[in-house]
């Protein structure tokens, strides 16, 4: 499926809302809305709320994260924000300051 | 890194400013303003509502504001453009809609742009309209109407009663997203 990329070198001051998948390698402020997976690479910046159907981060991300299917901080990661998903993985190696909710 | 390329999809809607480095692509909305140092693409289905500034713009969707190339601007075949053109080199293709300024040259990107007056006179533009000296004047190249308007919404009003006023290209209203709109931020 086409996706959405914000390239390293970007930078993104507002709102973005889609139906696709999107890559995150730059910069982002404001708040994304996605249907499909969100990717915030290593060496993004993401500082909004980041609605998605599954969340992937790598790079630095600030703002709460809501999924509807799971969100896995990756080795190298940063989050500062609160986690609601059905599933949320944290490697070992991210930093993670925040809540996290579950489907308990 | 550096050769990094930025799209945005078709389903995607930017609300709010895009700058940085790179190239763009755009097949989606953005309401807001665009400035790269790279290359903007605007796909046949993308549509910019805001200046847009960059090395080399390739227009093939629909924008309403002005395009600031510092190198060129082309407007291909099925763009609509309502605003002001201004870049060392300009290309307006057949079937390229546009209403506003254009100045080419290199002195244009210093300069500012003068609105064209009401008499945007619909030149005989061959098929590729490409300046590569500097022109003293700004001159308005508005296509005669085209046979078939592009957008479903548009209202092609007396054709034949006015032939010396094209209808003006027709860009999509592009407010009507149900999304709530962004709280300006400032930061």
């Amino acid at each position: 499926m086409a996706s959405t990329v914000i390239g390293a070198g970007i930078i993104i001051e507002g709102e973005i809302t889609t139906d696709e998948d999107v890559v995150v390698q730059g910069t982002v402020r404001g708040k994304v809305t996605a249907k499909e997976a969100v990717t915030i690479q290593q060496g993004a910046t993401v500082e909004a709320d980041v609605i998605g159907g599954g969340l992937v981060v790598a790079g630095t991300l600030t703002g709460n994260i809501t999924a509807s299917d799971r969100v896995d901080l990756q080795a190298g990661a940063r989050v500062v924000g609160n986690v609601k998903a059905a599933r949320v993985t944290i490697a070992d190696g991210a930093q993670f300051k925040g809540n996290v909710d579950m489907d308990v | 890194m550096a050769s990094s390329v930025t799209v945005i999809g078709r389903t995607t809607r930017v609300r709010g400013r895009l700058s940085g480095d790179g190239d763009l692509q755009i097949e989606g909305l953005v309401v807001g303003e665009v400035v790269t140092s790279g290359n903007v693409t605007i796909d046949a289905h993308g549509i910019v509502g805001a200046n847009v500034r960059g090395r080399r713009l390739v227009i093939r969707g629909a924008v309403q504001g002005d395009l600031l190339g510092e190198e060129a601007v082309v407007l291909e075949d099925g763009a609509r453009v309502v605003g002001d053109v201004r870049a060392p080199r300009v290309a307006i293709a057949h079937g390229a809609l546009m209403r506003g300024a254009v100045q080419t040259g290199d002195d244009g990107a210093a300069q500012p742009v003068v609105r064209a007056q009401a008499s945007a006179k619909p030149a005989l533009a061959p098929p590729r309209v490409v300046a590569p000296q500097a022109r003293a004047n700004a001159v308005a190249v508005v296509k005669p109407p085209a046979p078939i308007a592009k957008s479903a919404s548009s209202i092609s009003s007396g054709p034949a009663a006015a032939p010396r006023r094209p209808p003006p290209p027709v860009v999509p209203v592009l407010k009507k997203t149900k999304g709530q709109v962004l709280k300006k931020k400032e930061r």
